[in-house]
């Protein structure tokens, strides 16, 4: 059962990251490929890392600081590149 | 285990190609962020497959540190369109 | 043969090398040696380095990214010096134009007098001087044979370019 559901975890985020990856290969815009990729990556990457969590419990600390760091920073990271993207104001 | 690993590694190759292809350096941008996030988390399930504790420990660290190198290299790209 | 999914992620690492390599424009050769570093952080740790792979990821793409692409933007500029000259001049915009073909910036240094001028061009402070009189039209004086060809290729209308001849000032 705990292997089901970690198996099943990690296969969502695979998932994930493929469906955010695929329209880098597009002509869309940078914002809107942005958009799909933090949003996948984010998700995809925190459902992996819990897929991990429930497959092996005894390294409990180190995918939950990997969890909180993916949280926090890859949120920001699509903040800063969208604005640097865009031009940016003079003062940023 | 390794089937996951390879899955995470066909999906790797599709921004390194975008990156190798000529376009715009914020598209290229856009390709190595997401590179830096995927190959920070295979390292992660390295680690935790193989139960390397140092490993994984660089892993978290990648993760948190490599993007500050990249909103560095955003703004100063983002500085180069001023005169 | 436990192992065996080490070799494709280790021809990873060739594969992003031969990508840097190809590059022509600096910037975008940057990010791809950012993405080399990542690929190459990841087959240092599959190889069971921990500490070659934190070196790597953290010295050598961070702090080597920064730092040339820092050098790279001072670096590739040219230095217009003038009494006074407006950013939005329309003469410099195909001079910036035909520099950014060469991957390029334009930086202006205005100067309170002309003596601070002719003295900051022999010095080398500045690749250019840019003249305008009332009478004679706008002239562009540059120090530098490279800049000199590069602008008169383009063919800028109402600007006269001049070669300096050499002062025995270093570049």
């Amino acid at each position: 059962m705990k292997e089901f559901i970690s198996y099943t975890l990690i296969s969502l985020g695979l998932v994930f990251w493929l469906w955010g990856t695929l329209p880098l290969l597009g002509k869309r815009s940078v914002l809107f490929k942005l958009h799909s990729l933090s949003v996948s990556d984010t998700l995809g990457s925190m459902a992996i890392t819990v897929g991990l969590l429930v497959h092996f419990p005894a390294d409990w600390s180190l995918l939950f600081l990997a969890l909180i760091s993916l949280a926090i920073w890859n949120t920001i990271l699509g903040y800063v590149l969208a604005f640097c993207s865009r031009g940016g104001q003079k003062d940023g | 285990m390794t089937v996951v690993l390879m899955l995470m590694l066909a999906v790797l190759l599709i921004p390194i190609y975008v990156g190798a292809r000529d376009q715009d350096v914020w598209q290229r941008m856009l390709a190595f962020c997401s590179i830096a996030t995927k190959t920070s988390i295979m390292i992660l399930v390295i680690a935790v497959i193989r139960s390397d504790w140092a490993i994984g420990v660089v892993g978290v660290l990648i993760l948190s540190l490599g993007n500050a190198a990249l909103m560095l290299l955003a703004h100063i790209l983002r500085r180069l369109n001023e005169l | 043969m436990d192992e065996f999914y080490i070799v494709p992620i280790v021809f990873l690492l060739p594969l992003s090398a031969v990508m840097v390599v190809m590059q022509t424009n600096p910037y975008t050769a940057l990010v791809m040696r950012g993405i080399l570093g990542a690929v190459s952080a990841l087959v240092y740790a599959l190889l069971g380095a921990a500490d070659v792979s934190l070196t790597d990821a953290l010295v050598g793409t961070m702090l080597s990214i920064t730092l040339y692409a820092i050098a790279v933007r001072s670096s590739l500029s040219m230095r217009i010096g003038a009494i006074k000259l407006d950013k939005n001049d329309p003469l410099l915009v195909p001079i910036a134009k035909s520099l950014s073909k060469y991957f390029m910036r334009l930086e202006i240094v205005e100067f309170p007098d002309g003596d601070h001028l002719n003295s900051a061009l022999e010095k080398g402070e500045i690749h250019c001087k840019f003249d305008r009189h009332e009478t004679e039209g706008c002239k562009l004086l540059i120090r530098v044979p490279r800049l000199y060809e590069i602008l008169t290729a383009a063919g800028i209308p109402n600007l006269s370019i001049v070669l300096l001849e050499k002062t025995g000032a270093g570049l």
